[in-house]
């Protein structure tokens, strides 16, 4: 608690902290409503999100075993570990037998928890931290600040020193070149990288499939360049099916960053497969218990359904005051207030739960019903309990227990305080200073006198004037709630898929069939691209578009990469401009693509280009995430290693949440809408 | 004609403090037709114990309240939205392993109504013209959030006024009971910013449901030296007074 009180005291005095907090505190705050408004019905989805989770924490063993054994079925290697320590070691000797010495990782708060990076390190083991924010703060040495905006603390003056020091970048505010230095920077370490570890944002049960939601594009790099992947989870992060995934991605991406749907959402479903052009030959996940199970068997169990969103960080008025670090523990503002002393221990962290006005805007904002104020409030408890909190409360709340304890007392302490506050200082009526513990309100608020007489004492005469009582007519008249703006979807799914892509950023193109080989060859000639990286698969005449491609001298590269050794080829790739791939389905809720991995299906056609051209037919949109994921998307999972949802461009707003395009991913993705034949 | 008989659950606040807004209370209840009661044994909810995690203490209290508020089995009306949402959430979560207490608790959480939630949405009630200009709103958080209780008391003040009456963004002041205290510089910081919005509003007078966020603003605008003054809802309503006390 000490310590915890100095870390605020540093944070509100730190102007250039308070600077961050502030710029960032409209854009954090607004993320939330208008992308929730966008679902026809927010509240149900919310409803329906809240019953998936707690029907998996409540039923986790046997999803656990449905997953674990799909994940053997998927040729996913899986591993358990008990504690922090256990995870680390099962890591580093995974690293240490595949001779890796260099790893990149995608952000993941778990590895994080488990401070993998010094594990790591002191392994002699190279890591790379690939989301802009986690790069910013590992060059800074500083543990993330937030759970989804890890550099939510700094300002872009702070960032330009950061990579001024570091990356020996000149001096500049612009968020778009830094964003520029820091994906040169980190394109080399992912071309190098013998192996790439990530988080994980859904396991889910029935078909062993680990979903990423991410939107810079470094997770996909992180997930599909490197010949290992090592996926690490906590095992409470699972939803028993696809058709429950996909309500969660609905609510996970709004909540989380504002965006109907995150640029990359990632399923994967096993290691690259026979055929497959690329991806990681082996895929591995940790799961990591780390005390998550022993928490549902506490008052705090509720917390297992935590999405680490972060929303509830968004809307919380005492961490827009002092940040995250604050909270001296990587989970910080509500949720971690919550979590961090239910995993580990009320003695080491139960003095966070004090640090709240038990407002509730954590629990209005929290999209899987979380109820924070109660569990702050058991936190509390427990620590009370403990006999934790300082002397002057308890001595204090035993005092006011045994004044309220009859009214007759309570009169008589009343007139006792009212004594004693005749002695304060006072200026209007209202006391200027109060002893300890009372002089931190003083400190900048004046503090009302006692009334005499009270309320008590005035009631007699209240109810002998009172006029005889007029009667009412009881009618039912209550406020007409508000009616939401309408949100139905309307319009053709064709329509309907256009206007979201290109609200997410996307650029389309409509055409025949005839005319795409022309205004593919057209969209190249104006960037000037000379090279193409492109999927090679047969079908919907994609084999006579390359053959045009080619005769108009356009030089095709379809990626192959080696199983084993040489990464040279990999550099290569990277050099070509222009990725060209063909979307197998649209999603018309969000506008998004839908990649699979598989033979001639290259994922770095979609992945190291910063241009990507995707060619979609009319007849494969399809209305929403739901319909098509539990069905037609099961399909593909079931015979592929991976299946992309692109949503526009890669981005990352890490730097003061100012929206940039263009991180690790393609910075321009052109829709090719090719037309029903009539 | 029916007369709605309820009985008055005052909090110890207002009984001890601003005993102003009390007076305020009966006398618009009264107006509104309810045939009001006054509980003597009745002090504090004890939700000061419950949020600093003394539950034995305020166990203890919480079954002292309803034993007092099972003398006549009559709506029961708090003038503050925070100790109705003690009274509606925090008694049955006290007591959610003791199934007893928590049927009593259940029970008379289900006839707890915070003072304009009853007005509007039990009695239908519109109060009368009143000259009150100047106003900003402040939605207490245990009213808007803890109750839901948001639309009734901006309905009761827009027909008072005769036009909406503006609000401050929904915003905890930073009061948070034994929080002021024990946290007092990150309370004072949220407190700040609160200031600034009742500052820019161009406001004289801030209206809440609450007098625990009333104290804390008005101690902050009387310490800045502002000569904005808070008000309860029920003084807006009764015409009278123009500070809480």
């Amino acid at each position: 608690m000490t310590a915890f009180r100095a870390h605020v005291r540093r944070a509100l005095a730190d102007p250039a902290l308070q600077q961050a907090l502030d710029r960032n505190a409209e854009r954090r705050r607004a993320a939330w409503g208008p992308a929730f408004a966008s679902l026809t019905d927010a509240a149900a989805v919310r409803r329906r999100a809240t019953e998936i989770r707690r029907r998996t924490i409540d039923e986790l063993d046997p999803q656990l075993q449905a997953f674990i054994q799909q994940l053997g079925t998927n040729g996913v290697v899986v591993h358990r570990a008990a504690t922090a320590s256990d995870a680390c070691r099962i890591i580093v000797e995974l690293l240490r037998d595949h001779g890796a010495q260099r790893v990149v990782k995608a952000k993941s708060m778990v590895t994080e928890e488990i401070t993998l990076n010094r594990a790591l390190t002191a392994a002699g083991i190279e890591v790379v931290e690939s989301d802009l924010g986690e790069f910013i703060v590992q060059l800074r040495g500083e543990p993330p600040a937030h759970i989804t905006a890890p550099a939510i603390h700094l300002r872009r003056e702070d960032v330009a020193r950061t990579f001024e020091a570091h990356l020996g970048m000149t001096y500049t505010t612009e968020v778009e070149a830094m964003t520029a230095a820091a994906r040169r920077a980190l394109r080399s370490k992912f071309l190098e990288a013998q192996a790439g570890i990530s988080g994980v944002n859904f396991g889910v049960a029935e078909t062993g499939t680990l979903c990423l939601v991410t939107n810079e594009g470094n997770g996909r790099m992180v997930t599909t360049l490197p010949r290992l992947h090592i996926a690490v989870m906590g095992v409470e992060r699972l939803v028993p099916t696809l058709a429950d995934l996909s309500v969660m991605l609905d609510v996970l991406s709004r909540a989380g960053t504002g965006q109907q749907r995150t640029s990359y959402v990632t399923l994967l479903q096993g290691p690259r497969a026979e055929g497959d052009p690329d991806g990681p030959s082996e895929r591995h996940v940790v799961l990591v218990d780390n005390g998550r199970l022993a928490l549902r068997d506490s008052p705090l169990a509720e917390s297992l359904a935590c999405i680490r969103c972060g929303a509830c960080l968004n809307a919380c008025p005492v961490y827009q005051e002092i940040g995250g670090h604050a909270y001296g523990s990587i989970y910080p503002g509500p949720i971690g207030s919550v979590v961090s002393p239910g995993l580990w221990g009320t003695a080491a962290f139960g003095h966070l739960a004090t640090a709240s006005t038990l407002c509730g805007a954590c629990r209005d904002a929290c999209p899987v019903g979380i109820d924070l104020p109660t569990l702050l409030l058991r936190v509390r408890a427990e620590r009370a309990a403990d006999r934790r909190p300082p002397a002057w409360l308890r001595s204090g709340m035993r005092l006011l227990a045994f004044a309220i304890g009859s009214s007759g007392r309570f009169r008589a302490g009343l007139r006792a305080a009212g004594a004693a506050s005749l002695l304060t200082p006072k200026r209007d009526g209202w006391i200027r200073r109060l002893p300890p513990p009372l002089s931190g309100w003083t400190g900048t608020r004046d503090f009302p006198p006692l009334a005499r007489p009270p309320f008590r004492d005035r009631w007699s005469d209240l109810a002998a004037k009172a006029d005889a009582p007029e009667g009412i007519s009881l009618r039912a008249r209550r406020p007409s709630p508000e009616t939401p703006p309408s949100t139905t979807a309307h319009g053709s799914p064709r329509e309907r898929f256009t206007s979201a892509a290109r609200e997410a950023g996307c650029e389309i193109v409509e055409c025949t069939s005839a005319g795409l080989p022309d205004e593919i060859i057209g969209a190249l000639g104006e960037v000037g691209a000379q090279d193409l990286l492109t999927w090679k698969s047969e079908g919907r005449g994609w084999g006579s578009l390359l053959r045009r491609l080619e005769g108009d001298g356009i030089r095709l590269l379809t990626p192959a990469l080696p199983r084993q050794g040489d990464r040279a080829t990999l550099a290569g790739y990277a050099a070509v401009p222009v990725g060209l791939t063909g979307a197998v389905a649209g999603l018309a809720d969000a506008g998004t693509l839908v990649l699979p991995a598989g033979p001639g299906r290259s994922q770095l056609a979609s992945l190291l280009p910063p241009i990507h051209l995707a060619v979609l037919h009319e007849s494969e949109i399809y209305d929403s995430l739901e319909s098509w994921l539990p069905n037609d998307g099961l399909r593909w999972l079931s015979t592929q290693s991976a299946v992309v949802l692109i949503t526009g461009p890669s981005r990352t707003a890490d730097i003061e949440m100012t929206l940039t395009v263009g991180v690790h991913g393609p910075r321009r993705v052109v829709v090719f809408l090719v037309e029903r034949d009539r | 004609m029916i007369v709605m008989r309820a009985d008055l659950f005052v909090t110890c606040l207002i009984d001890a403090f601003f005993p102003e807004v009390g007076e305020s209370v009966v006398r618009v209840l009264q107006r509104a037709g309810v045939d009001l009661g006054f509980p003597a044994g009745q002090t504090c909810c004890g939700q000061p114990l419950f949020n600093t995690g003394y539950r034995d203490l305020a166990r203890a209290q919480a079954r002292r309240t309803l034993a007092v508020l099972e003398e006549r089995r009559i709506p029961v009306i708090v003038p503050s939205g925070s100790c109705a949402s003690m009274i509606r959430h925090g008694y049955p979560e006290l007591f959610r392993e003791a199934p007893e207490d928590l049927a009593r608790a259940k029970e008379v959480a289900g006839r707890t109504f915070e003072f304009s939630e009853f007005l509007v949405e039990v009695l239908g009630w519109e109060p009368p013209r009143c000259p009150a200009t100047g106003l900003v709103y402040h939605a207490s958080c245990h009213l808007q959030r803890g109750l839901g209780v948001d639309a009734a008391p901006r309905l009761l003040l827009e027909q008072c006024c005769g036009a909406p009456v503006p609000a401050l963004d929904s915003e905890c002041c930073g009061f948070g009971g034994a929080f002021a205290a024990e946290h007092a510089d990150i309370s004072s910081a949220m407190l700040a910013r609160r200031l600034e919005q009742i500052q820019a509003s161009g406001a004289g007078r801030v209206v809440a449901n609450d007098v625990g966020c009333l104290m804390h603003l008005e101690g902050g605008l009387r310490r800045a030296g502002s000569s904005v003054r808070c008000l309860h809802l029920a003084q807006v309503l009764d015409g009278r007074g123009d500070r809480l006390r």
